[in-house]
């Protein structure tokens, strides 16, 4: 399977990878969700191959952003591992109930309510 | 660590991670806002936690597509050869900011991703197999 795909220029790839990089470090998230898009766009990749690049290359990308952050005692480890252990139950709930992906209802919801979290975040 | 801080993060994580995987976005999105807002936590120390809580999450899942033959690691090593750098950029930056700015900034993040997500419609990832050779 991965013998047949297309072949995509590296140095584009790795510009989306920078770009994706500065986003991660920056605001701690991963930064699939600049780097799906782009290679899309402009790599040609598939959707669904895309998001499974993205997701390896995102393992060095936020070990990087995590080692400076806790250079500067700005990771909380306790935190992290029961976070760790809650997103992994999560992950297993939310994959089961997968055919509700792309209900317009569920999107449009989550979106709203993302804003709500933004207004909040501004004001206090 | 208090019992209620406990219960509050696993609480957290389990919302992040069942929404991440219902939506496709990653949970660091959902968890920094979180971190802050219900734990109190200083905006840097959410995304420095949330970026090491994302290592294992993208191993696991990544894993999981190398045994499914979907991943092509030349590609992924393409990607994150800009992304180290770009990484400790953005890091560096992250932490030389002050609280308050990073908040509003990562705000800002959240319009924008939310925006997209209403005037976008989404598509049905195509199979894998279906890219023309």
């Amino acid at each position: 399977m991965v013998s047949s795909f297309t072949r995509p220029n590296l140095l584009i790839l790795a510009a989306i990878g920078a770009a994706a990089g500065v986003l991660s470090g920056l605001f701690g998230v991963g930064g699939g969700i600049i780097m799906v898009p782009a290679m899309v766009l402009l790599a040609g990749l598939a959707p669904q191959r895309a998001a499974a690049t993205s997701l390896a290359s995102i393992v060095p990308i936020a070990a990087v952003g995590a080692f400076i952050f806790g250079r500067s005692d700005s990771v909380d480890l306790p935190a992290a591992g029961i976070l760790v252990v809650g997103s992994l139950i999560g992950v297993q709930i939310g994959a089961r109930l997968m055919p509700r992906v792309g209900d317009d209802r569920l999107r449009i919801g989550f979106a709203l309510f993302m804003i709500a979290i933004a207004l909040t975040m501004l004001v206090s | 660590m208090s019992v209620a801080e406990i219960l509050a993060l696993l609480g957290i994580a389990l919302t992040a991670g069942v929404l991440a995987g219902l939506l496709g976005i990653g949970g660091g999105l959902l968890m920094v806002p979180a971190m802050v807002l219900i734990t109190g936590f200083d905006q840097h120390v959410a995304q420095g936690t949330s970026l090491l809580v994302t290592i294992p999450a993208a191993a696991f899942g990544s894993f999981t597509h190398y045994r499914h033959s979907r991943l092509a690691l030349r590609d992924a090593a393409g990607l994150a050869v800009g992304g180290v750098v770009g990484a400790l950029l953005g890091s560096l930056t992250a932490l030389s900011l002050d609280e308050d700015l990073l908040r509003r900034l990562f705000a800002v993040l959240l319009l924008a991703i939310a925006a997209r997500m209403l005037l976008t419609r989404p598509q049905a990832p195509a199979p894998v197999d279906a890219e023309p050779t």
